[in-house]
């Protein structure tokens, strides 16, 4: 009983990580562009194509394909936000919901005629391994997509917290009008924000290509969790996110295990609306407020 | 539009002059046996009647989350079209040439019905054959028996088989699936014990059921039964169950993707379990490409196999000339299926879909492509459902699908793992 309980939070934890990276892209940019992007799961899924590509054609391993694939996201999102979001921020939010719905639309559609529906999966030494502790199992490619995945948000807390540009983000996000006064260009810091929130999608879909198929769909497996980690994280709150990603993953885990395996999400919808309940800015949300 | 409706004035006004001369002259037309021509165009000349093409409507998703299998049944849906023409057509029908018209439905309910509805309605097809998956399929003969036109399809759903008079189900049922598949888990053990782990859809729910149902008959313990929803993002959590069961045989009832990550899973869990993947994406070529050696010896059930007779094999290798892959067990038997519409066409002499299915529901093939499936021949009860028909247990040995179950389809021997 012990020894299932410890396995299914192994279990979650690890898969919470790969949802922490969807998240806090998502979070990253709502909380400092104020829009939310649901493209970011099919950006999700073209690091998994880069990867994938990479893997199949040089023989490149899907974890050092990172190196590729997160710089490309990220030039890819500053891009977007020069050339088509900075052209829809302004009061109305509309433009800026149907401008990343249509990104997420035309993204997809264009990877189903560019690589078709086929699932694509990626044979590495260590996709089949496991390390076996005691009675329990982990998966060697799901620790070393969590393990990077906690690595990169540690960098991005780093980032945040000590760099000029990034303390200019969390300015931005906590209050724009006021960074502006102080000096901050926005519309430098939205690229970076943008452009790095990209890359760890990237990341996400490098780390998940060892043991995950690739098909044009992917993205919207994990955008969901994704959403729903930001809400319950607080918007615009990167641990909050981080930590919602882990505590969902583990709460899908527990259900499926617990509960029945078709009920993983309605665990994770449930501990939203209790967290909400309670919360209802989310756990991340500061009390003195 | 369907022709044959008798004119009646009695709650009528009375017909103008045009109508009334249309109606005459499509009752002369039933007549002499042009009215599908006429039904159409009113006005086509008698003398090109006979050599008119017969529309075959193929309904397969070709984009969205089946497509990949569904561009795979199109492919064989035009190799089929292409065998039957090349061998002259439909003789009885002065050699007519059997027409494909394809039609996405998506992997989407919603598009499957009005699909169907627009290929029904937009062409004068003569039989319809498609879906591929169970749900689309139930959709598609819902609107097939309305409109009155045959749908003939390796759909496995035994809800295909209810309250239909225009349905036909050439292969194995999913009851017979599930008895073929508890079978093969005592080839495995003696003292068989099993773990059912399905998606929640209509596929994998009429199959668990039949498997639940039947196994205390066939002697086989069922220690775990479990749906889940089909696309989720780890399999562990699943396969942490199948363990704590103590199963010594997985039933696993799931499209590709799914199956890709749980196979994989219980290798990397280490567990020492003999799969049955039961049929869907588990007998596709993408499978074992997908998971690669660690599928070698995994079971399975299929509806067809390509080496169950010497015309299957034939159609095997033309479908691995067009496609590059070997013929997947929908692949073959949409073949099949389209020479049993040939059949049916021929003696019905006619492609009015009302005698077509009157022909087919006579249908009596033991030889040719028609009868190619496992079992050998093809005569259709009143359900609709195929009298002979059974399914067959297949392994995945040397990257290639051999038939092992049951003895009579057996080619080649259980790989033990």
């Amino acid at each position: 009983m012990w020894e299932t309980l410890a396995q299914a939070v192994i279990n979650g934890l690890l898969i919470g990580g790969i949802y922490a990276l969807v998240s806090i892209g998502v979070t990253l940019i709502f909380g400092v562009v104020k829009i939310v992007n649901f493209a970011q799961g099919e950006f999700v899924m073209l690091g998994m194509y880069i990867s994938f590509f990479l893997a199949t054609q040089f023989g490149i391993d899907p974890l050092v394909s990172l190196v590729v694939s997160m710089p490309v996201l990220f030039v890819a999102g500053v891009l977007i936000q020069h050339f088509l979001i900075r052209r829809v921020l302004g009061p109305n939010d509309m433009p800026q919901i149907f401008l990343t719905f249509a990104l997420s639309l035309l993204l997809l559609n264009l990877s189903l005629m560019l690589f078709s529906a086929n699932y694509r999966t990626v044979h590495t030494s260590y996709s089949d391994e496991a390390w076996h502790i005691g009675g329990l199992y982990i998966p060697v490619a799901k620790l070393i997509a969590f393990a990077v995945a906690m690595a990169l948000s540690g960098l991005l807390w780093v980032f945040l917290h000590t760099t000029d540009l990034g303390r200019a983000m969390r300015a931005a996000s906590q209050n724009r009008d006021v960074a502006m006064l102080m000096g901050i260009n926005p519309n430098r810091v939205f690229a970076v924000a943008f452009g790095t929130a990209l890359a760890l999608a990237g990341a996400a879909g490098s780390l998940l290509m060892p043991f995950y198929s690739a098909y044009p769909f992917v993205g919207q497996v994990f955008v969901l969790m994704a959403f729903v980690a930001v809400v319950m994280g607080t918007l615009g709150n990167v641990m909050g996110a981080l930590v919602a990603s882990l505590m969902m993953g583990i709460a899908e885990s527990l259900g499926i295990q617990f509960v029945g395996a078709d009920s993983g999400l309605i665990v994770v919808f449930a501990l939203l609306l209790l967290t909400l309940a309670f919360r209802p800015s989310g756990l991340g949300a500061r009390r003195s407020r | 539009m369907t022709g044959d409706r008798k004119p009646s004035a009695i709650n009528n006004a009375a017909p103008t002059k045009a109508s009334r001369t249309k109606l005459n002259r499509r009752k002369f037309l039933v007549g002499t046996g042009g009215m599908l021509a006429a039904g159409a165009f009113g006005a086509v000349p008698l003398r090109g009647w006979a050599a008119d093409p017969i529309n075959i409507g193929a309904l397969y998703p070709s984009t969205g989350s089946m497509a990949q299998i569904g561009v795979g049944c199109v492919a064989a849906a035009k190799l089929a079209v292409d065998m039957v023409n090349e061998a002259g057509g439909i003789k009885s029908l002065g050699g007519a040439k059997l027409n494909l018209i394809v039609s996405d439905v998506q992997s989407d309910a919603t598009v499957t019905r009005t699909e169907t509805d627009r290929l029904i309605l937009g062409n004068k097809l003569s039989a319809i054959h498609g879906c591929y998956a169970s749900a689309l399929t139930l959709i598609a003969s819902e609107v097939c028996e309305r409109a009155r036109v045959p749908i003939i399809t390796g759909s496995s759903s035994d809800q295909l088989n209810k309250g239909r008079s225009y349905t036909f189900t050439p292969f194995a049922r999913a009851s017979q699936f599930a008895k073929a598949q508890l079978q093969m888990a005592k080839l495995v053990s003696e003292q068989a014990k099993v773990a059912v782990i399905f998606e929640n859809t209509a596929f994998g729910t009429s199959t668990s059921n039949g498997l639940k149902e039947l196994a205390p008959g066939e002697g086989v313990e069922i220690v775990m039964f479990e749906p889940y929803s089909a696309g989720f993002t780890d399999a562990s959590p699943l396969i942490n169950k199948v363990k704590a069961s103590g199963a010594n045989t997985l039933f696993s009832l799931s499209y590709l993707n799914d199956l890709i990550l749980i196979v994989r899973t219980v290798k990397q869990v280490g567990l020492n379990i003999a799969i049955n993947g039961g049929s869907g994406g588990f007998v596709m070529p993408d499978f074992y490409k997908n998971v690669g050696k660690a599928a070698e010896g995994l079971q399975g059930v299929a509806h067809w196999n390509h080496d169950v007779n010497d015309d299957a094999q034939k159609v095997n290798a033309e479908f691995k000339k067009r496609t590059g892959e070997f013929a997947f067990e929908y692949a073959g038997g949409l073949v099949a299926q389209t020479f049993m519409l040939a059949d049916a066409l021929e003696r019905a002499a006619s492609a009015d879909p009302k005698k077509v299915r009157e022909a087919l529901s006579t249908l009596d093939v033991s030889s040719g492509y028609a009868a190619m499936a496992p079992g050998g021949k093809v005569k259709f009860g009143p359900d609709g459902k195929n009298v002979y028909g059974r399914p067959v247990g297949v392994q995945w040995q040397n990257a290639d699908l051999a038939s092992i179950f049951p003895k009579e389809d057996a080619r080649a021997p259980l790989m033990k793992t």
